[in-house]
C-alpha cells in the first residue's frame, strides 16, 4: 500500500529508559472528565508527539503533567519521582520544562528579563552556571541576542515562540512539555523551530509535544499518541505507524488525497474520515 | 498656597503610599483591597499603646505599627485570599471590605472612645520655604517616600524576586511554569501592601493628630484610591504621582474654601473620581480598562 | 427529505404538565394582587393586634428592622441580581431621608407623597453618579459609590445651610389632612406595608426580561451583550433602581425616627450602613429576597436585643459589629453565595442525578424552527439582494502580535460558509469582530448591506446576528428554561417601566417566550429537564442548548464557533445533516468555524482559509482543494 504521508526518515532511534510515565489519568473541569484513563510512556531521549482533534483532550494532558490542571485519578513519575499532588513550581525544580500554548511571554519585560525568570530556580540553586547557560541559549537563538532589551510583547509571533522555547530551556530541564508550537506561526517559521527542536533532543532533551499539525508533528517526532475523546486510542512509533489509521483519525484523507493529486500521483478511493463518510452530493 | 502645597505633598505622599498598596493588590491579584488603609490606620492604635500607654520611644511604636501591619496582612492572604484562589473578584473584593469593618470594630471596641495621638518623630521646626516654615517631620515624611518609592522600584526591577513579582502579576500561569513560587509572589504582595498602609498610616499621623477610628482611615483610603484611580490602577509610578497630584490639590481646595465649611476635599476626590472616569478611564500612565460587555 | 428541521408534532411528549399546572393557578399577576391584599391589610392588622403584647421598645426596633429590611432588598438587587458592589447605599439611605424631610417638614407633603420623591431623588443621584463607572467593566461602581459616600459624610451632610447639618431636618408623619401617625405600632404598619410593595416590585424584577438580564450580567457580560442585552444601560438600571428603593428605605428609617441629621447614618463608633447592609446581603443569601429580609430582621433585632439587655455600653454589645465583619468574611471565604446559594447548592445535588440520566451519545436532535411571533420588534428590513455579511479588510492587533491581518469574506442569503484554518490562525478573532464582541484595528462589517462597525455587541445582537461561543456562551449557572427565555431577549415586546409593574403587557409576552421555550426544549427532548441548570449538562448537550438559543430569534446570520468541538463521536456526525437542515428547511444562513476539515468540505457552500490572521484562499470546497497552499498551510510543506 501506497504511504499515504510523505515523510523523510525519522531521527535517530530513542533510548530505552521511561523518563515520563503516565498511569490511568483522569481529569476535568467543574464536573465534567476530559480526560478518561491516559496511559503514557517517554523514554529518556526520546520526542513524544499527542495529536488529535480539538476537544479530545491533547491540551489538558500536558496541563495536569505540568500541574496546572489537577488529576482526578492516575498517577505521573517523572523518572522516580510521583508528582502527581506536586504544585507546578515543584515540578519545574524536578526537571520539567513548559513552553505553554499561546506562548505566554511576558510582554511588559525585556526579552532578557524574561530569560532572567526562566532561570529563576537555576539561580538561586547554582548561580554561577547562569551567564554560560544564558551565552549558549543566546548562541541558539541570536535573534533573542539582537533583541534583549526589548519588549517582549513588541516581538513578531515567531520570535515570541523561540522566546518562549529559551525562556524554558533557561531551567534546563530534562522533559520539555511544548504545547502547540506550530499554532499562529507561518509555515517556514515553525519548520525553523522545529529544526531548533530536532537539535534540542540530539543534545538529550526529551520532547513532549501536542500538536494540531499532524504532518510537521510526525516529521518531528519518534512516537505519536493519538487522542480521542480524553483516551489513547492509538500508539505507534514513527517508523512503523500506521499512517492511514491516523490520517483517518484525524480527517485530513481529502485533503492529503488532493495533495498527491497535486503531485500527480494516483490513489486508490479510499472512504473519507470519521465524520464525513458520504460522498458529497450534488447541492 | 504654599502651605497648602507643603501639606500637600506631605498627605499627597501618603496617599500614594496607599495607591503603591492598592496598586500592588490589584496587580497581583486583581482584587480592590478596601482594608488597604485601615490596615495602617489599625497598628497605629498599637503604636500609641507602644509609645502613649507604654512610654516606650517613638520607633519603637512605629516597628510595633509595621509589625502588626504586616502580621494582619499575612494573615489575611494565608487564611482568606489563598482560600479563595478560584473565587470571582468581586467575593475577595468583598472579603477585604469585611476585613476593614472588622477592624474598624476591633478598634473601636478595643480602644473605645477617647481619641488617641502620637508625638512627632522629630520635633521643631525646620528651614523656611518662601516664609513658610516646614517642620522636621514633614521633611523626614518626604524622605521616607522617596526611599520606600526608590527602594520598591529598585526591589521589583532588579531583583529576581522582584521581577517574578512582576511577571506574576502579568501572567500568573507562565509564572508558575517558569517555577515562580506563587504562594510567596502573594505574601509578598499582601504583605508589602500591608506595610505601605503602617507606613502611610504613620506618616500623615502628624498632620491630622488624631487617632480614632472613622478619621486617618477613610481619609487616606480615599484619598489613595483616587490616586490610584488618577494615576492609573495598574501603574506603580502612577500611583506615586496620582497622590502628589491628589495631595496638592485637595489640600489647595482646603486652605481655599470659605470657613465654616469642613470637608471640602472630599468633594475634590469626588469629583477626581468621576472626571476620571468620564475622560479619561485608563489614568495618567495605566491601560485602558474593558468596556461592558466585550471580550 | 422529511420536514426534519421542523418541530415534530409526533416527536413532542405532552408539554410539561407541572409546568402548566403551576401557571395556570397562581400566575405572576395573581400573586401580586394576593401580595398587594396580604399587605395592605392581612399584615399590618395582625401586627397592630400583636403589638401590645411586646415590651415597649419592640415596635421601634420592628419599624427600623423594616427599613433595613427595605434597604437589604435595595443592595440585593445590585449586588445580588447585577453583581455590581456599591459602598454608597448607606448614603443614598441619608438622600431619600433628606429629601423625605425636605418633602413633609419643608413643603408640608404627606407620607406617601414623600416617599416616592425620596425614590426620585435618590434614583436620580444614582443615574449621575453610576453613569461613568457603569459603561466599564470592573469595580469601577465601587468606587465612586464609596468616594460618594464620603462626600456625602463629610462635606454635604454638615452643610447647615442645605441640611441642617447636625440639628438636621425632621419628618412628618402626616398621611392625609390632619391625620398623623403616632404610636410606633402604626408606623410600623405603614412600614410593612412598604416593604410588601418592595417585595412585590423586586419580584417583578426577578420575574421579567429585567431579572434575567441582570443575572446574565452577573456570570458573563459577554454572553449577555451577544443574546441582545445592552450590558451597560442595564447595569445603570439597576442601580438607578437599587438607589431609589434606598431612597424609600433611608425616607422610611427617618419617619421612623422622627428626625434626620448628619449624624443617623454615620455613626462616630460602629458599623457603618453601607456595610451593615452588604453583611446582611451576603451573608443572607445573594441573590435571595427572602434571605435579604430574614437576614435584615435578625441582625437588627439581634442588636436591639443584645442592646436592650446588656446595655449599649456593654462589652457584648460592642462585639456586635466585630461579629458582623467576621461573618461576612468568613462566608464569603467558605459559600460566596452566602446562606441562600448553601441551600441552592442542596437543591442542585438533586438535580444532578436527573441530568445525569441521560448522558449517552445520541444523534444531534433536529433544531428546532421558530419563526418571529408577530408581536416582536422588527428589526429594520434587511436588503434582502444584497449578501448578509460582508468583511472588509479587519484588522486586529495585540501589543506586537498580528491577530487578524486584512482578512476579508462575504456570506450570501441561504449559504453555509465555513472558516477554516491552523490553530491561532486568527478564526474567533475575526469572528468577534464580526459579532462586536472586539473592535478591530482597522476595516468595515457590512450586515446586509447596513454598516455595523460602529455598533456595540448587543446592538448586533438586536439586528438579528447570533453567534455561539467556542466555552458555550450560555448563563451555565441558570436553567435550560432561563437561558431560551434571556436568549429571547429582543423579542421581549415591553420597557422597563412596564415590567416594574408586570402589567398585562408583559404577562402575555413573557407567557409567549415561555411557550416558545417549552416548545423548543420539548423538541430538543430536554422536555421535563426544563429546570436544570445547563452547568450539569454534558458538554454535547450544553451545544445544542446553545444553537436552539442562538435560533430563538430567528437570526439573519448564525454564526457558530466550533460547534463540533467537544462533541461525542454520533453526535458530531449528525451535526452535518442538522446544518444542512438549517440551510435547506429553514433557509438560515450560517457562517461556521471548524476544525472538522471534511464536515467543512461536505456541508459547506464556500470556505475561507485562514493563516496567520490573513485570508489565505476563499471558494467552493473543490477549489480550496486544488489550491497547493492551502493544502500545505495544513499538512505543511512537504520536504523533498
Amino acid at each position: 500500500m501506497t504511504a499515504v504521508l510523505d515523510l523523510p526518515q525519522p531521527p535517530a532511534a530513542a533510548p530505552t529508559e521511561a523518563l515520563l510515565r503516565v498511569y490511568g489519568l483522569v481529569a476535568g473541569f467543574g464536573s465534567h472528565a476530559v480526560l478518561h484513563g491516559i496511559d503514557i510512556a517517554v523514554a529518556d531521549g526520546e520526542i513524544a508527539g499527542i495529536f488529535g482533534l480539538n476537544g479530545a483532550g491533547k491540551s489538558v494532558t500536558l496541563k495536569v503533567i505540568a500541574g496546572l490542571v489537577p488529576a482526578w485519578d492516575g498517577r505521573i513519575m517523572l523518572s522516580t519521582h510521583d508528582i502527581t499532588r506536586l504544585s507546578a513550581e515543584r515540578r519545574v525544580a524536578l526537571g520539567l520544562g513548559n513552553v505553554p500554548q499561546g506562548k505566554q511571554v511576558f510582554t511588559e519585560l525585556t526579552v532578557e528579563q524574561n530569560l532572567r525568570l526562566g532561570a529563576y530556580q537555576l539561580r538561586r540553586r547554582d548561580p554561577a552556571h547562569y551567564r554560560p547557560l544564558l551565552e549558549q541559549v543566546y548562541a541558539r537563538f541570536p535573534v533573542l541576542y539582537s533583541r534583549r532589551d526589548q519588549a517582549a510583547g513588541t516581538m513578531s509571533g515567531g520570535e515570541q515562540a523561540s522566546l518562549s522555547v529559551a525562556r524554558a530551556l533557561m531551567s534546563e530541564p530534562r522533559l520539555l512539555l511544548i504545547d502547540e508550537p506550530s499554532a499562529g506561526l507561518a509555515p517556514k517559521i515553525v519548520e525553523e523551530l522545529f529544526a531548533t527542536l530536532a537539535q534540542l533532543n540530539r543534545d538529550g532533551l526529551t520532547i513532549v509535544l501536542v500538536e494540531q499539525n499532524v504532518t510537521f508533528g510526525l516529521q518531528l517526532v519518534h512516537t505519536a499518541h493519538l487522542l480521542r475523546q480524553g483516551r489513547v486510542v492509538y500508539r505507534g512509533d514513527v517508523a512503523h505507524l500506521d499512517r492511514d489509521r491516523v490520517a483517518q483519525e484525524l480527517g485530513i484523507g481529502r485533503l492529503l488525497r488532493a495533495r498527491v493529486a497535486h503531485s500527480g500521483v494516483q490513489q486508490p478511493n479510499e472512504e473519507d474520515g470519521p465524520h464525513g463518510h458520504r460522498a458529497r452530493d450534488d447541492h | 498656597m504654599i502651605q497648602g502645597l507643603i501639606v500637600g505633598l506631605v498627605q499627597g505622599g501618603t496617599y500614594g503610599l496607599i495607591a503603591l498598596g492598592l496598586v500592588l493588590c490589584y496587580r497581583g491579584s486583581r482584587v480592590l483591597n478596601f482594608a488597604q488603609a485601615e490596615i495602617g490606620t489599625a497598628s497605629l492604635f498599637i503604636a500609641w499603646i507602644v509609645v502613649g500607654a507604654w512610654h516606650h520611644p517613638y520607633w519603637m511604636g512605629a516597628l510595633a505599627a509595621i509589625v502588626s501591619a504586616l502580621v494582619i496582612g499575612l494573615l489575611f492572604e494565608r487564611l482568606i485570599v489563598r482560600r479563595m484562589e478560584t473565587a470571582s473578584r468581586l467575593t475577595v473584593a468583598v472579603a477585604t471590605i469585611g476585613l476593614f469593618g472588622f477592624l474598624v470594630a476591633v478598634e473601636a471596641y478595643a480602644n473605645g472612645p477617647t481619641p488617641r495621638y502620637l508625638p512627632p518623630p522629630i520635633k521643631g521646626l525646620g528651614p523656611q520655604i518662601a516664609g513658610v516654615y516646614v517642620s522636621w517631620t514633614q521633611i523626614l515624611t518626604y524622605a521616607v517616600i522617596a526611599v520606600v518609592a526608590l527602594g520598591l522600584t529598585f526591589f521589583l526591577r532588579r531583583t529576581d524576586f522582584g521581577l517574578g513579582v512582576l511577571a506574576s502579576a502579568q501572567d500568573a500561569t507562565a509564572a508558575r511554569l517558569v517555577g515562580i513560587p506563587q504562594n510567596r509572589v502573594s505574601m509578598f504582595t499582601w504583605g508589602v501592601a500591608a506595610v505601605l498602609s503602617a507606613l502611610a498610616a504613620l506618616l500623615i499621623e502628624p498632620t491630622i493628630t488624631l487617632i480614632a477610628p472613622n478619621t486617618i482611615g477613610p481619609q487616606l483610603f480615599l484619598g489613595g484610591l483616587a490616586a490610584a484611580l488618577l494615576g492609573g490602577l495598574t501603574s506603580l509610578s502612577g500611583a506615586l504621582v496620582g497622590g502628589l497630584l491628589v495631595g496638592v490639590l485637595s489640600a489647595e481646595a482646603t486652605q481655599l474654601a470659605p470657613n465654616g465649611v469642613a470637608g471640602v476635599y472630599t468633594v475634590v476626590l469626588f469629583a477626581i473620581v468621576i472626571g476620571v472616569l468620564l475622560l479619561r478611564p485608563q489614568g495618567l500612565l495605566g491601560r485602558p480598562p474593558a468596556r461592558a460587555e466585550s471580550a | 427529505m422529511s420536514a426534519a428541521g421542523i418541530v415534530d408534532a409526533g416527536r413532542q411528549p405532552a408539554a410539561a404538565p407541572h409546568a402548566t399546572q403551576r401557571r395556570a393557578l397562581l400566575t405572576p399577576r395573581r400573586s401580586n394582587i394576593l401580595l398587594v391584599l396580604l399587605g395592605a391589610i392581612l399584615l399590618p392588622s395582625v401586627t397592630y393586634r400583636a403589638m401590645p403584647l411586646l415590651p415597649s421598645r419592640y415596635p421601634l426596633a420592628l419599624a427600623v428592622a423594616t427599613s433595613i429590611a427595605v434597604g437589604a432588598l435595595s443592595l440585593n438587587l445590585l449586588v445580588g441580581y447585577a453583581g455590581q458592589i456599591s459602598l454608597g447605599h448607606g448614603a443614598l439611605l441619608g438622600v431619600g431621608a433628606y429629601a423625605a424631610g425636605l418633602a413633609s417638614s419643608g413643603a408640608g407633603l404627606p407620607m406617601w407623597l414623600a416617599l416616592p420623591i425620596a425614590a426620585l431623588v435618590s434614583g436620580l443621584i444614582a443615574l449621575i453618579i453610576g453613569f461613568p463607572a457603569l459603561r466599564l467593566r470592573g469595580l469601577y461602581l465601587a468606587i465612586v459609590t464609596v468616594t460618594f459616600g464620603f462626600a456625602m459624610y463629610n462635606f454635604v451632610l454638615q452643610w447647615n445651610a442645605f441640611t441642617g447639618g447636625s440639628s438636621g431636618v425632621s419628618l412628618v408623619r402626616r398621611l392625609w389632612g390632619k391625620t398623623i401617625i403616632t404610636s410606633q405600632a402604626d408606623m410600623l404598619s405603614a412600614g410593612l406595608v412598604v416593604l410588601v410593595l418592595a417585595w412585590l416590585l423586586d419580584s417583578n424584577v426577578t420575574r421579567s426580561k429585567l431579572g434575567r438580564a441582570f443575572r446574565a450580567i452577573r456570570e458573563s457580560e459577554p454572553v449577555a451583550g451577544s443574546f441582545g442585552v445592552d450590558v451597560s444601560r442595564y447595569k445603570l438600571l439597576a442601580f438607578v433602581l437599587s438607589g431609589a428603593l434606598a431612597g424609600v428605605a433611608g425616607a422610611l428609617y427617618g419617619f421612623t425616627l422622627y428626625l434626620v441629621n448628619s449624624e443617623t447614618f454615620n455613626p462616630p463608633v460602629g458599623v457603618d450602613y453601607s456595610l451593615l447592609l452588604l453583611i446582611i446581603v451576603v451573608v443572607g443569601g445573594l441573590g435571595s429576597r427572602a434571605g435579604a429580609v430574614i437576614a435584615a430582621f435578625v441582625f437588627s433585632l439581634f442588636e436591639f436585643i443584645i442592646g436592650d439587655r446588656f446595655g449599649s455600653d456593654s462589652i457584648i454589645y460592642g462585639l456586635v459589629p466585630i461579629l458582623g465583619s467576621l461573618m461576612l468574611m468568613l462566608t464569603v471565604a467558605r459559600h460566596p453565595d452566602g446562606m441562600a446559594g448553601m441551600l441552592r447548592e442542596r437543591r442542585h445535588r438533586r438535580r444532578r442525578r436527573a441530568a445525569a440520566a441521560d448522558d449517552g451519545d445520541h444523534a444531534m436532535p433536529a433544531l428546532p424552527s421558530m419563526p418571529r411571533p408577530e408581536t416582536a420588534a422588527r428589526p429594520l428590513a434587511m436588503e434582502r439582494s444584497l449578501p448578509v455579511l460582508e468583511v472588509e479588510s479587519v484588522s486586529m492587533r495585540f501589543g506586537g502580535l498580528v491577530a487578524v491581518d486584512g482578512a476579508s469574506l462575504r456570506v450570501d442569503r441561504g449559504e453555509i460558509v465555513g472558516l477554516i484554518g491552523p490553530n491561532g490562525a486568527g478564526k474567533t478573532t475575526l469572528f468577534n469582530c464580526i459579532s462586536g464582541l472586539l473592535r478591530p484595528d482597522g476595516g468595515t462589517v457590512r450586515f446586509s448591506g447596513r454598516d455595523v462597525s460602529a455598533l456595540s455587541a448587543h446592538e448586533r445582537a438586536g439586528l438579528g446576528l447570533s453567534r455561539t461561543f467556542q466555552q458555550i456562551g450560555l448563563a451555565k449557572d441558570q436553567s435550560i428554561l432561563e437561558n431560551m427565555l434571556l436568549a429571547q431577549h429582543v423579542l421581549a415586546g415591553y420597557g422597563s417601566s412596564s415590567a416594574l409593574l408586570y402589567t398585562a403587557g408583559v404577562a402575555r409576552s413573557e407567557d409567549e417566550m415561555r411557550a416558545r421555550a417549552v416548545q423548543a426544549i420539548a423538541a430538543l427532548g430536554f422536555g421535563g429537564r426544563e429546570d436544570v441548570p445547563v452547568r450539569l449538562l454534558s458538554g454535547g448537550q450544553q451545544r445544542i442548548v446553545e444553537v436552539a438559543c442562538a435560533l430563538l430569534t430567528d437570526p439573519e446570520l448564525l454564526m457558530l464557533d466550533e460547534p463540533s468541538a467537544g462533541m461525542a463521536p454520533v453526535m458530531a456526525e449528525s451535526l452535518a445533516d442538522r446544518l444542512r437542515d438549517l440551510r435547506d428547511s429553514m433557509g438560515r444562513t450560517v457562517l461556521l468555524i471548524e476544525h472538522n476539515v471534511p464536515l467543512v468540505l461536505d456541508v459547506c457552500d464556500r470556505v475561507y482559509v485562514l493563516t496567520a490572521g490573513r485570508v489565505l484562499a476563499g471558494g467552493t470546497p473543490d477549489e480550496i482543494l486544488a489550491h497547493p497552499e492551502v493544502v500545505n498551510a495544513y499538512l505543511g510543506e512537504a520536504v523533498a
